[in-house]
């Protein structure tokens, strides 16, 4: 079998896949349609149930694009932590309905039906969106999100700050690694200091971080004065990076059928009720 | 040969400062010179070379008095399209001027910029690639190669956009040795096969020197010196009170010339020297034998 680190990899926004990953015989523009689409959809159903199994497919989508799952891992806080959040929100500030059941206790606090059956439909929307936009994220590079804005036809001077507000993130945590460095260099033993001296050193980061910021700015600024850029009279631009990929009868019928997806699910819903939660497998659960 | 960059007493004060970074400064370069500039820190080097670019006055703060002209024109009145088609610019530092994600794209922005056609830019990122050694990086991104590679893709972005005049700012002052070495050579080869002007800041004086048709020495926001090299290395004293560490060969001709045994001019090259060395030696032994 051919090991991961005998293949030529590809780093993207979030994660390292293999070159010759299926995903990259479609468009960035299939790609980027692909990340809305798969976004959108959640958003109209709600049976978590069916939210689930659509994060499903995209774990699919994973192994289909060859990226490591175990790569995933590192997002796995996240998740936990947007559960928690919603759970908690929902028990606690249950709202003011008539129709609420008590199903249970927790800790003195009576836990209702409606709002527990409202956190697992909001969770498992949130759960399918995160994921999609991992997968976007960790399947695409920053030229590739910026190729699919400008074949849309978004102004230059737009897709080019998204693209130095992507890499800002990196450069950020570059900056703040340094920082650390530093101040290790110089003694400073993380392990001994108490929480509240933690806390108190991070916000002092602060003003090394901003400086650092501001000059890489004013670097950027003189970057792109000295390489002839302009906002204004720039005129029209060749797009060199365009000229790399191609828009084929794949994408095309790709695109159509995902648009296609988006719109039966839309009329699905308002015609006809179908992803309601009223028929959720979860409320006969919770009931 | 005609002066494609002249500079008419230009001061130039950056906002906040207590004093003028270039004092009247005059000066005029001809087109094909390779100009050397060096000073000790905070001379005015780099401000003498943004005012050719013209960040000075278009992306600085400060006050600007006198003229800079490129090819006739006034850097005040041209835009930063027109600046980019005469002037590039290569600054110390290779990662404060990377503006995209891989060596490619970052070799097509400029070109992009100037209005060049997606088939000219492919030829001529092809072209860059080969002068500067990165056929095999351009897929990778500039921020995940080493140094003198790095360098080496902020020179090609440059040359890509083929500019008349290229200054470089201290273009090896964050490399290592091997690094600093490829940066050089690139300069040798775009000074013999390009016909480029070309202005470079730099500290390591002896590379400097075989390079350069003519040198300039910046002291306190002035031109203390701007000759060719064996004048600009005559009085080494005086050099050395100006901030400057003459190289060691300089230095060992300069032993030569007030012991009275070498009375020639200044030489650059290393096979100079030798031969300069060398025929001391065989005049002091032809005087031992005569004496003897």
């Amino acid at each position: 079998m051919e090991g991961v680190h005998n293949k030529k990899m590809m780093k993207t926004l979030l994660a390292l896949i293999p070159v010759k990953s299926p995903l990259y015989y479609f468009h960035p523009v299939t790609r980027l349609l692909l990340f809305i689409i798969t976004g959108f959809i959640p958003l109209f159903i709600n049976k978590p149930e069916l939210n689930i199994l659509f994060a499903a497919l995209v774990m699919l989508l994973f192994i289909y694009s060859r990226v490591s799952l175990s790569s995933l891992k590192i997002y796995l806080p996240v998740i936990i932590c947007a559960g928690i959040f919603t759970f908690l929100t929902f028990i606690f500030f249950p709202g003011d309905d008539s129709n609420n059941q008590a199903i249970g206790h927790l800790f003195s606090i009576t836990i209702y039906d409606r709002p527990i059956m409202d956190a697992c439909i909001a969770y498992s929307k949130i759960l399918a969106l995160l994921l999609s936009s991992i997968f976007y994220f960790s399947t695409n590079r920053e030229r590739d999100i910026l190729a699919a804005l400008r074949t849309l036809k978004v102004p230059f001077v737009v897709s080019y700050v998204l693209g130095l507000s992507l890499r800002s993130a990196g450069m950020f945590l570059e900056d703040l690694h340094t920082v650390r460095e530093a101040e290790q260099a110089r003694g400073l033993d993380y392990s001994a200091m108490k929480f509240t001296e933690k806390v108190k050193l991070y916000s002092m980061y602060i003003i090394p971080l901003l400086s650092l910021a501001l000059r890489r700015s004013d670097e950027i600024s003189n970057a792109l004065f000295v390489k002839g850029y302009a906002i204004k009279g720039s005129g029209k631009r060749a797009d060199y990076i365009l000229s790399k990929y191609n828009f084929t009868v794949v994408d095309i019928i790709s695109c159509i059928a995902l648009i296609l997806l988006l719109i039966l699910i839309v009329y699905f819903k308002y015609s006809y009720h179908l992803f309601d939660s009223d028929q959720s497998i979860f409320r006969y659960f919770l009931k | 040969m005609e002066n494609i960059i002249e500079i008419n007493h230009l001061t130039w004060q950056y906002n906040d400062t207590d004093h003028p970074a270039l004092k009247d400064v005059s000066l005029k370069i001809q087109e094909g010179e390779f100009i050397g500039v060096c000073g000790p820190n905070e001379a005015g080097k780099t401000t003498l070379v943004s005012c050719i670019k013209g960040l000075i006055p278009h992306n600085l703060l400060g006050s600007y008095k006198g003229e800079v002209k490129l090819f006739g024109k006034d850097v005040k009145a041209l835009s930063a399209k027109e600046l980019a088609k005469y002037v590039g610019f290569v600054f110390a530092d290779p990662e404060a001027q990377f503006t995209s994600m891989s060596v490619e794209e970052e070799l097509a922005f400029g070109m992009e910029n100037i209005g060049i056609e997606r088939d000219e830019i492919d030829r001529k990122i092809q072209w860059a690639a080969d002068i500067t050694g990165l056929g095999n990086l351009l897929d990778k991104s500039p921020y995940d190669i080493s140094g003198g590679q790095k360098q080496r893709v902020a020179i090609a972005s440059v040359l890509a956009m083929q500019p008349k005049i290229m200054i470089l700012d201290e273009p090896t002052s964050m490399l290592d040795p091997f690094g600093k070495d490829s940066v050089f050579n690139i300069c040798a080869r775009m000074k013999a096969e390009l016909n480029m002007t070309i202005i470079m800041v730099e500290h390591t004086l002896d590379r400097l020197a075989r390079l350069s048709d003519r040198l300039i020495l910046v002291g306190e926001g002035k031109i203390r010196r701007f000759s060719e090299p064996k004048q600009f290395f005559e009085d080494v004293d005086e050099l050395a009170e100006l901030g400057l560490n003459p190289p060691s060969s300089i230095l060992f001709l300069d032993k030569l010339k007030k012991a009275g045994l070498y009375h020639g001019e200044m030489k650059t090259t290393v096979e100079e020297v030798i031969q300069v060395a060398q025929s001391v030696c065989e005049k002091q032994r032809v005087i031992r034998e005569a004496r003897s």
